[in-house]
């Protein structure tokens, strides 16, 4: 089979430049050191003590998988931001779209080539999570499903990155919209349930409801579905369903009302995995006719 | 081969091509000339499939090429008027990238880039990353990407733009030996003395439209006419102007001593008809004969709008 020769000279470039080596360093550095040190700081405590507190390393996963998390979606912009507006500025744009190349096999040369990087980073960056393993709690399948969140999350932002770069000519103005439309799904979306919930307590006796009195509790309605699309809700549902923590609607009741959703909840995750593929398959298929839109 | 027909395109308002018609023939260098904002960069760029035409047609060999961009982009090499290179790649490397652009791998891909480097001068800079390279190679690179695929077809946008003489030359050659070896070549450029040199085939575009297009012995020879003829009276200069003036074909003249300034509508067979009938009526004439046309010329009489303004102006310093 042929390589997209776009990926093909994208991993070369990349491996031939200090940032592949530099990015991982720093990527794991930060992450094992946070891990050493709370994994140092809880054996202090069990020198002391004499008591091994098990949830003690459980909670240390979690926190090192949220900062894998949060670093993936941060960087994932800043890998994707400039990938067609940066060919459009060093002016190869038209000589690859004068040869046999489509906009699709453009756009998926470099997404391929971004998430390669971070496929390297996030795999890399295993065996700091793996620590866990030596005390038991996490299993194989959890840390798939983990992986299986973080790929997913990574080629949703990086569609928008690609996205971002194939509408706008600046690869300055394609970053800031990359950033601008995450914030939207990540905490958009949160703060418009907030807003909704906040609205249903201030309007009337539901706030009594809430504040216990009796009959329903206040909620935000059916924007609790908007969260679907937001890629951390979806992580932290997995994370607190690994840990044992999350039963029933436990995380949307906490944080945006009472809500009752035993039904879907189960299927949450499954169900928001989906569409947010289904959101990266839109955004790439924008990125795409962006590039042909450019001939009219 | 090319033929473009009733051609359209605007940006809002502004329309850049208004009906244009062009024919490129096959093994032809067509040198594609008009003044800047005349529409050459918009006509190339559809004519690589880079901008969907508003309307019209664009053909190669019959085949509808707006419809199919695919049979174009396997005919079709472009050398835009910029490099489009990238800094941090090898001269090797670039050249086997876009060759796997167009479906070429491996040992294929390699011998075919050597070649093409060895045929444009940098067979030993193969092995030299692009941005330590100079202008006139970057440029020299570019030509040789755009031939990567062996297209029939070479277009290039002001190839030689902002490049030194003697790399002009040396390009001028190359596209010579491209022309020879078969290949059509559409080159738009401003460098006029040095596509009259070359160029078998010439168009001159203004506000989008082809305004003339043919060999350029046979646009020189049509604008020819236009240009004033210049009959030197040795004796007899009085019957000179009186046959002159009442020849239908003769629409100006301008006497400076001995010599006659006329605008002279007639093609080679009349000016020798005239010539005969001054000899026949006495008149010795010294010297007979119409300013030589040159490419440079041509554009520059069929681009200026107060063209006629000048033709008259013979009319206001004549005696007559």
């Amino acid at each position: 089979m042929k390589q997209n020769p776009i990926y093909r000279r994208e991993t070369m470039v990349s491996a031939r430049s200090f940032r592949l080596a530099l990015i991982p360093m720093i990527f794991n550095g930060i992450l094992a050191l946070v891990a050493l040190l709370n994994l140092y700081s809880t054996l202090g405590q069990v020198k002391l003590t004499a008591e091994i507190q098990y949830s003690n390393f459980m909670n240390l996963y979690m926190f090192v998988a949220v900062l894998e998390f949060v670093m993936v979606v941060l960087l994932m912009p800043a890998l994707t931001a400039g990938s067609i507006s940066g060919e459009r500025e060093r002016r190869t744009l038209e000589l690859m779209l004068t040869t046999k190349m489509t906009p699709a096999d453009i756009i998926f040369g470099k997404l391929a080539a971004s998430l390669s990087t971070m496929v390297l980073l996030i795999v890399s960056s295993f065996p700091v999570l793996a620590m866990m393993f030596i005390y038991g709690g996490v299993t194989v399948r959890d840390m798939g499903l983990l992986l299986l969140c973080y790929m997913v999350a990574a080629l949703l932002v990086g569609s928008i990155g690609i996205c971002c770069s194939a509408v706008f000519k600046k690869t300055m103005v394609a970053t800031v919209a990359s950033y601008g439309v995450l914030g939207i799904l990540v905490l958009g979306t949160c703060l418009a349930n907030q807003l909704v919930l906040y609205l249903q307590q201030w309007g009337g006796d539901a706030w009594l409801v809430s504040a216990g009195q009796n009959g329903t509790a206040a909620d935000s309605g059916h924007f609790l579905y908007l969260l679907l699309v937001n890629p951390t809700t979806t992580f932290f549902l997995t994370m607190l369903r690994m840990a044992g923590q999350e039963q029933g609607g436990g995380l949307f009741s906490r944080l945006f009302g009472n809500h009752s959703l035993e039904s879907i909840h189960n299927t949450w995750v499954a169900g928001s995995i989906v569409i947010q593929l289904v959101m990266a398959g839109v955004f790439l298929w924008m990125a795409v006719r962006a590039l042909e839109r450019k001939k009219r | 081969m090319l033929k473009i027909r009733n051609l359209k395109k605007a940006y809002g308002n502004l329309h850049a091509l208004e009906g244009l018609d062009m024919d490129v023939t096959d093994g032809a260098l067509f040198g594609f000339v008009g003044p800047n904002g005349a529409g050459k960069t918009t006509t190339i760029r559809i004519m690589t499939g880079l901008l969907a035409p508003d309307s019209g047609s664009v053909e190669f060999d019959g085949q509808d090429v707006v419809a199919r961009p695919g049979y174009l982009k396997e005919r079709i090499g472009y050398v835009p008027d910029y490099f489009g290179v990238y800094d941090n790649l090898k001269v090797w490397e670039y050249m086997d990238f876009f060759a796997s652009c167009y479906g070429l791998e491996g040992l294929t891909a390699r011998k075919r880039s050597l070649t093409l480097l060895d045929q444009v001068g940098l067979g030993n800079k193969a092995d030299s990353y692009v941005d330590g390279l100079s202008r006139g190679m970057k440029q020299r690179l570019c030509l040789a990407r755009a031939l990567v695929h062996d297209p029939p077809v070479l277009i290039m946008d002001e190839p030689t733009a902002g490049l030194d003489p003697r790399t002009r030359l040396e390009f001028r050659d190359t596209l010579l030996e491209l022309n020879e070896q078969g290949k059509t070549i559409i080159i738009s450029s401003h460098a006029l003395p040095d596509l009259a040199e070359i160029c078998t085939e010439v168009g001159i575009i203004d506000r989008g439209k082809m305004i003339l297009g043919g060999s350029l012995e046979e646009i020189i020879g049509k604008v020819q006419t236009s240009k004033p003829l210049t009959i030197s009276v040795f004796q007899n200069m009085d019957q000179a102007i009186r046959i002159l003036k009442e020849h239908p074909l003769v629409h100006t003249m301008t006497i400076k001593d001995q010599e006659i300034m006329i605008g002279f509508t007639g093609d080679t067979r009349q000016e020798c008809g005239l010539l005969a009938q001054l000899v026949a009526s006495g008149v010795l004439v010294r010297g007979f004969e119409r300013e030589a046309g040159s490419l440079e010329a041509v554009f520059m009489q069929l681009t200026r709008q107060d063209e006629e303004r000048v033709v008259l102006s013979y009319e206001a310093e004549s005696d007559l």
